[in-house]
């Protein structure tokens, strides 16, 4: 009999894949979540605003914040041409390109930073003239930005294709016969339709940039009030032997992501009731 | 949590598991060829003796062992940056013997109840190997590089890693600490200065000590701050690098102890105790000379004095007053090393 119902319904069917979610999602992610809580809470309240307000916490907090939110910010604009390229135009190549945009996902992010310190390194031709005009890129912030940028290239991209594959051409032909042109055609039919999948690869973007450790750690020189981030000091108190600050700045670091991702959300809802 | 440290966890399990795993199987195997009995012995170690143990000691020991008692043994061999291995054993890594860059992480194992009997009531006080703080300099010395007081100079490039994510570098900075505090480096300058002038001169602090000498391998900087066994094995290995001894500079000593829970747990005492003692021979100091670590043992250090000579005023955690009171003063947060990068931020 059940296996006529429809697969929404009530029945022990569905109890137990709902239970069976609800434990693999609980084991998998709560129960981590919660120990790090514990821990990061142990100190108390103001064992964390104590860890986070020390000058070089502080100042690590600051450049992982902006760096991700830098890095979000351009995977918006780029990451949206990224799959508009990829999707409206037919090019020699273009499978390869699309191959190329999951790559990143493919590399040891450790190997991502490796890869940067051989092209951009000081004592690497490219990293040296860079250097010497003035724009080091390696070991310093221009390389966290870089590092993050190529660790988040497909969210963007692979969230917004689809939406555009999907849009229906009709729309746009009939703006263009009442005579709007293409940026705004863009601007005021496609836009409105990609900005969901675009705010979705955006907070991704940022929540992966924020917590990005591989890459930094080997690219940007980690020097304290200059090039140290957040996750990269946060390895630092666990290997000198203070998992309890640790903790707490994780779970700053956790709740900052959290609170963004709310925000997000809720710009996104904002910007769909004025659509 | 960072992902590194979530990844170091989740191996540590993963080579728990499979260690007990092999212990478990291995007690009473029998080698299928000659009968002889087969017996595991779990090694935790640091990553820099890595190749002297697999390559020497291990081969010896199992030969010592075959001739004495008959029984073949086979190892197990695991090894990382000394703080995380000493993180995985008390994590649950069932290492029979560890070894370990410095004391403090042999003193986490004790702290965890893993280390039972008295480690340093051996000979050399439960150390194995030594050696020194020392700058790697560039082929030829072009910068004239002799002492510490060079690397303040503003001309000059300095690679350390961070002491805070890298117990070697710990003596890095222990060193030239020692050295200005007993009057052999610094001008009458304070340490807080010497410190200062020389961190300022730093433009990358990798999170480990290999990282940053391969950093300056590829290029970077005039000068490294780094061990003397480091500058010798890139130096094996084809690598052109120079070095300098500092006029004064700090012993480094390297401790070997047996994991009592665990040896006991896996009924290899006997064993984990042999090879502990085996270290120290002269045959196998002999070995650890070989690639690039001082000997412990007196009559192999005056052999190898080439390789390894007489440093002018050579001093030891010890005369600093111990690892407890040096982490309080230079690493903790609001010691030494926090108030030089603060005052160089403020500086800048």
């Amino acid at each position: 009999m059940s296996q006529y119902a429809p697969a929404t319904a009530p029945g022990p069917l569905g109890l137990t894949i709902r239970a069976l979610v609800g434990l693999y999602i609980g084991v998998l992610v709560a129960l981590p979540l919660a120990a790090l809580l514990q821990k990061g809470v142990a100190g108390g309240l103001l064992g964390i605003w104590e860890a986070v307000t020390s000058p070089i916490a502080a100042d690590a907090f600051v450049r992982t914040l902006w760096t991700a939110g830098l890095t979000a910010a351009i995977n918006a604009v780029l990451g949206t041409a990224t799959a508009w390229v990829l999707v409206r135009y037919r090019f020699p190549g273009r499978t390869f390109v699309s191959a190329l945009v999951d790559l990143p996902f493919a590399i040891p992010t450790l190997v991502a930073g490796v890869m940067l310190v051989v092209l951009f390194g000081p004592q690497e031709p490219l990293g040296r003239r860079l250097g010497e005009s003035g724009f080091p890129v390696a070991f310093a912030e221009p390389g966290i930005v870089l590092a993050l940028l190529f660790v988040t290239l497909p969210f963007v991209v692979r969230a917004v294709e689809p939406v555009l594959v999907e849009l229906d051409p009709a729309e746009e032909e009939a703006a263009q016969t009442l005579g709007a042109g293409p940026w705004r055609i863009f601007r005021r039919v496609i836009l409105p339709a990609l900005r969901p999948a675009i705010a979705y690869g955006v907070v991704q973007s940022f929540a992966r940039a924020v917590a990005e450790f591989g890459a930094i750690v080997v690219v940007s020189g980690n020097i304290p009030f200059q090039t140290l981030t957040a996750p990269v000091h946060i390895f630092s108190e666990v290997e000198s032997g203070r998992p309890e600050v640790a903790a707490a700045l994780s779970t700053a670091l956790l709740g900052i992501a959290l609170g963004l991702a709310l925000v997000a959300r809720g710009l996104r809802r904002l910007g769909g009731l004025h659509a | 949590m960072t992902r590194k440290s979530l990844f170091a966890l989740s191996l540590a399990t993963t080579v728990a598991v499979f260690g007990s795993a092999g212990c478990g199987g291995a007690a009473g195997e029998s080698n299928q060829g000659t009968g002889a009995r087969v017996r595991t012995l779990t090694l935790g170690g640091y990553t820099t003796p890595r190749e002297v143990y697999g390559r020497e000691i291990i081969p010896a020991f199992q030969k010592y062992w075959k001739e004495k008692t008959g029984e073949e043994v086979r190892f197990e061999e695991s090894y990382q940056g000394s703080g995380a291995q000493a993180r995985a054993i008390i994590g649950g890594f069932e290492a029979d013997v560890a070894a370990l860059s410095l004391e403090p992480d042999i003193q986490k194992l004790v702290e965890a109840g893993l280390i039972t009997h008295d480690w340093k009531a051996k000979p050399y006080g439960g150390m194995v190997s030594r050696s020194i703080v020392v700058i790697a300099v560039r082929p030829g010395n072009p910068k004239g590089i002799r002492d510490w007081d060079d690397l303040r100079r503003p001309d000059v490039q300095v690679l350390t890693p961070n002491p805070r994510s890298s117990g070697g570098a710990m003596w890095n900075i222990a060193a030239i600490y020692g050295a200005v505090t007993r009057g052999h480096a610094g001008r009458g300058a304070s340490p807080e200065t010497v410190l200062a002038e020389i961190l300022r001169n730093v433009p990358i602090m990798d999170k480990g000590a290999r990282e940053s000498i391969l950093n300056f391998e590829s290029g970077v900087g005039d000068a490294a701050i780094t061990y003397e066994n480091e500058v010798l094995v890139a130096r094996q290995a084809g690598q052109q690098i120079d070095y300098v001894i500092p006029r004064s500079t700090i012993l480094i000593e390297n401790p070997v102890a047996v994991v009592d829970v665990y040896a006991d747990k896996h009924g290899n005492r006997d064993l984990a105790e042999a090879f502990v003692a085996f270290l120290s021979t002269p045959e196998v100091q002999r070995m650890y000379a070989r690639y690039g670590l001082r000997s412990v043992d007196e009559q192999v250090a005056r052999e190898t004095q080439d390789i390894y000579p007489p440093v002018t005023d050579l001093f030891t955690v010890r005369d600093l007053g111990d690892w407890p009171k040096v982490t309080a003063t230079l690493f903790e947060p609001g010691a030494l090393f926090d108030q030089v990068t603060t005052s160089l931020a403020k500086g800048r």
